[in-house]
Parts: structure tokens; sequence; C-alpha cells
């Protein structure tokens, strides 16, 4: 399919010449990413990286403009798919008569609220930008695990959320205030106190009435199936620490001037309960800046740079069921403090600390995780890695999955499928010192082999059974039409439900409903069926 | 990279945006974030050291032909390399290096290089110089003060552009040589482009005849060293040509060897007014001169999906560049104080100039100097120091473009100034 011309002819008036591409090259680019292959297999079609190629791509710079795209698209047709930084398949197409909105122009930090402790931000301002700016200000913001290179924006309104950083910064769906939301028709929406008539601000995302955030988002986002964000105000929190950042040396061996009050502990807890006990007791003392629970490969993984150095990790590779906290203080005092709770943790359930000791920790390693740049090291192993599940819900249901996953996978891995972590890795997290826990189980595999491509998104079948027959909280990948249908009739028919949300805003479905869900006898969707 | 290595790598882009940014525990600042010129300018992900794997593996499974579109993307890149290096801080993808053999497939095509690119190909092929200008010419920038000694040997090589453009640069390095008493040779008229224009856009065939030529050039003066004061020149003859054939020479770049001179006491400086500086590293001189180091070992697969080179193999994430050493000349001038830019090192904001894009995208290459230069001056600096006759061209255009007070000079011309009057001369047997 092609865009027509008069079509390319508006868009060009609303971007500029400068800002749209239709051009097979260009597009054929925006129709590849991570994962997309596993979707694919998922959905019958065959195990390649591409979604369905878009039409063309467009690039806004304010919220007009991308007004005036969506209601282009409104008036001929066609769907749209927003997205920021681009990470991941849900930014892709899933009909073949969409149009890309790249927002990376829209990349401007509108403020920073010190007193209120809120950012505003546009979508394309990273992670990273916005805490670098922070930190002057002794402020931090959250990072989802994808890594300081992707927008906050996207993660606050569009998709999940959890970080390594979420026992002390929360998770994206907590942490959204104010928003600027062009909905599927081309209205501007500005939710809760950035819409006031009088002194608007971003201080709430809610207002009067029941929660439009709730309905924006809830727990794992629209992937731009609701519309498309273009500003939005998110929670802040304090640095954890000084603010000094000083990386000296080369890549990739840098070193990092660690501030004195940050300590790492690695925990061998050698067992699901003690494990268990051991991070309850650390999230109810509130003392810890990053507390996760990994697999020994994963341990081993986050403190080296190279397949060669996480091998190398072999006191690393013999713990089982690790817990990584690291603590940070403000004041020598605060530190003191925490280090005292951490010791009589440790002491109560008979551990001891492994970082310091039995392992070193690398310098860089602490600007990794105050950047939240530790979930990118889940790539070192093979180049490729998913996670399944995505259990939003209490430890126990955590450490549940975790437990009852091993045998699933393990089918996988004798098959040679997937790489073989004996079915143990876990990436596990609390939100807000216990408020919640959160597990995937990491998978890594070969993206350039069909034979594993398919024995993933066996796999991923198997865990969202799973998920749904042995009540494992709420899954991550249940999205599109056919996952939500085949889940929502046992759980509420929450389908229903969501399928009057979007037909309630989105009648025509102009926003690519792919990794939502669409409306009933939505033509676009029958168009994309035939396809 | 073997054709095999090729189908591979291009099918494994996590599409993650790394290399449109430098390492991410190196951000400071928002503003100074990026690493990607082509992305900060076009915007559009197939312009991104990613976005053009993407773009490979989509000609490589036929999903597309090489055309015209795509060559226009492939070249509006500057071949800076900044990509590369963010991506390899954890991954092992070589974004550099598929972009070069894309540019060498478009060629062999007959699709690529940009219609500018072939005019300056074609004009080396005809006099030796990008700029078309006589071989003849080629020595017109030596004053009568500068003494060479035929029978040295060491030569510096001066290269085409501070031959016929930058003067200044040339001038200035031969001074310091004969300030600091050191016997050097010029190849005068018989010089002849080190190639760098000619790889870069893509032409391997013809890059591989000028190799060839420059290296029987070399081994017929019999010099035993050669010092490059362009960084693109010294990149070729460090990294590129051993890669074809042996090099038959040492070759150093003018900042190290002007730093062994300080360092052995041959250079004597002056007091001087106090200047703030900053130093701007070439990405021919910094990431893209590390060299590649020969690795002969064994893929073991250690357990399924999980394999691992032994003994490790050295990853090429720019730590081999020359880095300190200007940092060292220029921290040692009297009343120069060094300041330094967000982006440095191996992780460099380009100048715009490379690549082939001054001539083929200029616009391009201006957006690029200017944001360059606009960093510049956001650390205080009344002067912009650089070692590059390339990056000289392209920054002093972006400053008057900009209309900026910044000065520009490079380290040659830094040095020289500093010296000693009575030092100048020295060595004018």
């Amino acid at each position: 399919m092609a865009l027509e011309k008069d079509v390319f002819a508006e868009l060009v008036a609303i971007v500029g010449q400068a800002n749209i591409d239709d051009s097979d090259a260009m597009t054929d680019v925006y129709a590849y990413n991570w994962c997309m292959e596993v979707v694919n297999k998922m959905e019958g079609k065959e195990p390649l990286p591409y979604s369905p190629r878009p039409l063309a791509v467009v690039l806004p710079a304010s919220t007009e403009e991308v007004v005036g795209i969506v209601k282009t698209c409104n008036q001929h047709g066609l769907t749209f798919k927003a997205q920021s930084t681009g990470l991941g398949p849900w930014n892709n197409p899933s009909t073949e008569n969409c149009i890309i909105v790249d927002l990376r122009r829209m990349n401007k930090i509108i403020a920073i609220d010190e007193e209120s402790m809120l950012a505003v931000v546009e979508p394309y301002v990273s992670g990273a930008q916005l805490q670098v700016e922070l930190m002057s200000r002794g402020l931090n913001c959250h990072m989802p695990g994808a890594g300081p290179q992707v927008s906050p924006l996207a993660s606050a309104t569009s998709m999940s959320g959890p970080g390594f950083t979420s026992p002390s910064t929360g998770h994206s769906a907590r942490n959204v205030l104010g928003v600027e939301w062009v909905l599927p028709d081309g209205q501007v929406l500005k939710l809760g106190a950035a819409g006031l008539e009088h002194e608007p601000d971003w201080y709430s995302g809610d207002g009067p009435g029941p929660s439009l955030r709730g309905i924006m988002r809830g727990l794992h986002g629209a992937k731009s199936g609701l519309g498309i964000f273009t500003k939005v105000g998110i929670k802040l929190f304090p640095f954890p620490c000084d603010v000094n950042w000083n990386v000296t040396g080369l890549s990739p061996d840098y070193q990092f001037e660690k501030p004195d009050l940050m300590k790492w502990y690695i925990v061998d807890c050698k067992t699901y309960k003690r494990a268990k006990a051991f991070v309850q007791r650390v999230e109810e003392h509130e003392v810890a800046f990053m507390c996760s629970v990994l697999s020994n490969f994963g341990l081993s993984a986050i403190f080296a740079n190279s397949i060669e150095k996480l091998l190398g990790n072999t006191v690393l590779a013999m713990t089982k069921v690790p817990v990584v906290i690291l603590i940070a203080g403000r004041t020598k005092r605060e530190f003191e403090y925490k280090v005292k709770v951490m010791t009589s943790i440790l002491d109560e359930h008979g551990l001891e600390n492994m970082a310091g000791t039995k392992f070193e920790p690398p310098s860089i390693s602490y600007a990794e995780a105050l950047r939240s740049n530790l979930g990118l090291h889940g790539f070192i192993a093979t180049g490729a890695f998913q996670s399944s599940h995505g259990i939003m819900d209490t430890l126990g249901v955590c450490f549940k999955a975790t437990k009852q996953n091993i045998p699933v996978k393990m089918k996988y891995i004798n098959s040679e499928q997937i790489a073989n972590d004996f079915g143990e890795a876990v990436w596990s997290t609390s939100f807000e010192h216990g408020h919640m826990f959160h597990a995937e189980m990491l998978t890594l595999y070969d993206q350039t082999n069909p034979d594993s491509v398919t024995g993933v998104a066996d796999y991923f079948n198997d865990c969202n059974q799973m998920d749904l027959l042995q009540h494992l909280g709420i899954p991550f990948f249940i999205d599109g039409d056919e996952r939500h249908d085949w889940y929502g009739p046992s759980c509420s028919n929450y389908n229903a439900w969501l399928r009057q949300i979007k037909e309630a805003l989105d009648p025509a479905c102009t926003a690519d409903a792919g990794f939502y869900i669409s409306p009933r006898n939505s033509k676009k969707q029958v168009k994309d069926k035939e396809v | 990279m073997t054709s095999e290595e090729y189908a591979r790598m291009v099918k494994r882009c996590l599409r993650c945006s790394i290399c449109k940014w430098i390492p991410q525990v190196q951000i400071k600042n928002a503003k100074h974030a990026t690493i990607c010129p082509s992305m900060d300018y076009y915007n559009f992900h197939a312009y991104s050291g990613g976005g053009k794997l993407i773009l490979a593996n989509s000609i490589e499974t036929g999903r597309i032909p090489l055309s015209e579109t795509v060559r226009d993307i492939v070249y509006k890149c500057t071949a800076c390399g900044g990509c590369s290096v963010s991506c390899k801080h954890l991954n092992t993808l070589e974004p550099l290096e598929v972009i070069q053999l894309l540019r060498e497939k478009l060629v062999a095509s007959g699709v690529g290089p940009m219609p500018r690119q072939q005019e300056y190909i074609d004009a080396i092929k005809r006099t030796g110089n990008p700029y078309d200008e006589p071989a003849s010419q080629r020595m017109n920038w030596l004053p009568d003060d500068v003494k060479t000694h035929d029978d040295a040997d060491i030569a510096y090589f001066v290269g085409c552009t501070s031959s016929y453009r930058r003067k200044e640069i040339a001038i200035a390095t031969a001074r310091v040589l004969n300030a600091a008493g050191t016997r050097f040779k010029l190849f005068g008229s018989n010089e002849s482009c080190c190639g760098s224009p000619v790889l870069r856009a893509g032409d391997v065939e013809s890059f591989k005849e000028l190799v060839g030529r420059n290296i029987d050039m070399f081994t017929a003066s019999g010099v035993k060293k050669i010092i490059a004061s362009c960084a693109g020149c010294y990149d070729m003859f460090k990294v590129e040509y051993p890669r074809f054939e042996k090099m038959p020479v040492d070759i150093v770049s003018a900042s190290e060897y002007f730093n062994e001179l300080i360092d052995g006491g041959k250079l004597v400086f002056k007091d001087q007014e106090p200047i703030t500086v900053t130093y701007h590293d070439p990405c021919h001189l910094g990431r893209g001169a590390e060299p590649y180091i020969d690795w002969d070992g064994d893929v073991v697969q250690m357990l399924p999906m999980v394999s691992l080179n032994v003994p490790e193999k050295p990853k090429r994430c720019g730590a081999g560049g020359v880095y300190e050493a200007p940092r060292r000349v220029i921290t040692r001038l009297p009343g120069v104080q060094l300041v330094e830019m967000d982006r440095i090192k191996e992780y460099s904001y380009c100048c715009g100039a490379g690549g082939g894009v001054k001539s083929a995208f200029p616009d391009f290459a201006l957006h690029t100097g200017q944001t360059r230069i606009t960093e510049a001056e956001s650390t205080g600096a009344t002067c912009i120091v650089s070692a590059c006759p390339f990056c000289s061209s392209n920054l002093q255009d972006a400053i008057t473009e900009s209309k900026s007070q910044l000065q520009y000079k490079d380290i040659a011309e830094l040095i020289y100034d500093s010296i000693d009057p009575s030092m100048s001369g020295q060595n004018n047997e």
C-alpha cells in the first residue's frame, strides 16, 4: 500500500516536507523491532522481526501538529501509531493502513517544580536527560527497567513501568500526574490539574469524577491504542546520595567515583522461602534504594559488561536465589542507620553480605544502578532476551510464579530452543517498599534462529496459560484482541469493559489497537484480518 | 567482517536506541546527551546506527532494493563511529562497520557514492587531491623560513586539506618541528591523498590503489617515521592501511609527537596572557584511531546459545584513540587553561565534516558544526582547539555562521604561538 498523494500533501502541510517520509526504505526500518519476531510467531505468522510496514512516518514538533495528524487520519480512514523512543513491538503498526507518529522532535523538559517535586516533559526526553537536570536540584526520577535511554513520558502514560529503583521510585503507573492527551478523534484532553481553567498545573492527574488516569493507562498502558500523549507531569523523588558524578576511564571499562554513602549488599539466600522473608523485612524498613531478586545468571550479568566477564563472575554464579540491594544516604546518620538495619536483618536471617568480602562490585555498578542502566545487561549473554509473565502482585505470588515457572521453562531449555539458566532467571522487585511486587522471568534466546524464536513463542504462550490457570497475578503481556478475549472471560470479563472504553473514545479505531483492544465491528480491524 | 558475520549481525539490532546517545553513564547535561549528528539533524530512526543495521537487514533479506533513497540515508552520516562506541559499551554489534559495508555495496552496485563524492574521487585520481588543485602547487604552503632535510628519516605528511585549504596548520606544524630541532622531510609534490575520503565514500577499489601507491612512496623514501597533522591521514595510516598492506613505517600523530618533544625538553615556552581553551577530539584521531587487533581465537559454545571467545576478543570501543597526548600538550603551555566539553574522548561529538558529508550535504555539516560550537561555548572557553584540518574547516565555518566569538586554533598553532621567540628557527641551519 502507498499513502495517497493528497493525504501526503496534507501531512506535509502539517509537519513540513522534511518531517515526513513514505519511502519503502524508511518505512521498512519502522516496521522492525526487538521481539517482533516472537509476537509474529505467537500470532501464527512467520517469525520475522517486522510488523506490517507503515504507510509513512511523520515527525510532529508540537501538540498542534499531533492534532492535525490525528484529524487527517480520521478524515482518510487511516490508523496511527505513536512512538517516543520506540523500543519494543508495541511501537509497531498492526494494520497495513497505519502511519507512525514518531514524537522525536518533541523533546523538551518543560518544567521542573522542585517545591512540588514534579517535572513536566515531552515524549522524547530520555530518562537520563531528565535525571541529570534533576540531580543538580537534589532530585531523581523513576526510570523503567528498559533503561535510561527510553522515554519517561511513554512509560508514565502508555507502558507498564517497573524499574530497578522501584522500591524507592515507585512504578510508572503511580508516578503519572497531569497529562496532555490527544484523543483518537483529535480533541485535546488535559487530565487533572493540567485541565484547570484558572492557573492550570501538573500536580495531579485526577480531578472530580472517575479516574480518567486509570482509563488512560490502567496498570499496563494502552500502547498508543487510545491516542497520543504530548506532555506529562511526573512525580519526583529525592536523589538518594551525593549528586557528584565523576565517571573516569574509557569505554567499556569505566570507573565511577562512588559516593561515600552507598553500599551494595549481595546476599545468597539459598532458598525462596528465606529470600521471601529477607526481602519482606528489608522492605518493611524502607531502607533500600534498589532491592531485586535475581537468578545467579542475572546477578552475574549486572556486574559484567561482556559475556567473558559474566561467565568469569564465578562466585556469583554459585549463588542460589540471590538478592541484591543498594542502600544510599544523603547524610552520614541516614546511611549509618540503614547499614545498622541491614546488619540487623542479615543477622536475624543468618545471612551474610558477599559484596566487599567474597565479591567486589565494580565501581561503575554504582553509577549504573543510580542511572537505572542495569536492565540492558540482560542482552550480554545471547544478544536477545524477553521476559515472560510480568507478575504484579504480592511477593508470595511472585515467588510462587518463579518456582512454578521452572519446569515449564525447562521443557524449552531441554529442547535447546532457549538458553539454559536452569529455568531460574527472574527479576523481582517491590514498588514503594512493598506496596506491590513484580516478577518477570527473563528468557535468553537467539533472535536470528527461527527454531529458537518458535521455542520462545511457545514458552510465552505456556506462561500466559499458567498465569490464567494458576492465578499468578496480573501478567505483562496480555494485549491485543486475541489475548484479551481469551483472558477476559476468566477475569470478570474485563475485556468487554476495556472494549467499551475503546469504543467510547475511538469508535472508528483510528488509534492502532494492535497492542490494546479494538472496538466491535471495527472496519479497520476486519481489514487487518483480511490482509 | 566476513559476509556471514555481516548477515548475522544485521539481524541483531535491539532497536534500543542506545546508539543515539553517548554512553548512558557519561551523560552530564540534557543538551549534550546525544552522539549521532545524523539523528540530530534528520531525526528519522533510519539515520541512526541501529536504523542502518535494520536497513542493511531489509536489503540483505530482499525486502527493499539498493536505491537512491537507501543511498541518501546511508551517506547522510559522518561515519563518526559514535554509534559504535555507545552500542559496544554492553553489546557486540558494529554499526559503523555495517555503514561502511553498506556504502561499499552501494558503490559496487553503481548506486553510490553521492555525485559530489564521485567528483572528488575523480579529482583525486586526476590530481592527487580532492580539491582538484594542481599537484605542482601542493608545496605552495611552505614558507621560506621553514627548513627541511631531504636525508631525514622522519617525514611530515601534510595531507591535502592542510596543503591547499588550511595552510596555517602545515606552516605551524613545520615551524614547531623546526623550533624543536626535528630533522624532517616533506614528500613534496609526490605526496598525494591518503585515501580517507575515497574509503569513507565506499570506493574500496580506488582506495586500494591509493594504499599501494602511498606505501610504495613511503618505502622508496627510506623514512622510518611519518608525522601526520591530519586526523584523517593518521587514521588511514594507523588503522586502515594495515588492513590491506603492511605499513613500512611508524606513524605518529602531530599531537603525540609534540607531546614527546615537550617531554624531552625540546620546546621552551614563553609566558603569555592567560587563555581558556577547550579541546575537540577529532573522530579519526580519537575513537576511530583505535587500531584493529588481530584475533585468532576460538568461539567456544559454553551452553546452547551462549558462546565465548577464547581468548577474549578485544572490543574496539575507542579506548585506543589519541586522547592524552593533546591534553598533556595543552595543559603544559604557560597561561593555557583547558576546560572540557561534556562530550569528549571516545564519546566526543563529531564536528560534522566527515564521511563525505561536507561535500555532499553541506547544510547538515554546518548544523553539526554549530552544535559543537555551542557546546564549546558553554564551557566558557574563548578558543576551541583541535588537531584536524577537516574539523578546522567545518568548525570555523560554524563559528562564522553562528557569529560566535570563539577563536579556533589547531594544536600546532597553539603551540607555535606559545614558543619562546628565541627558539623559533633554532634548526634553521
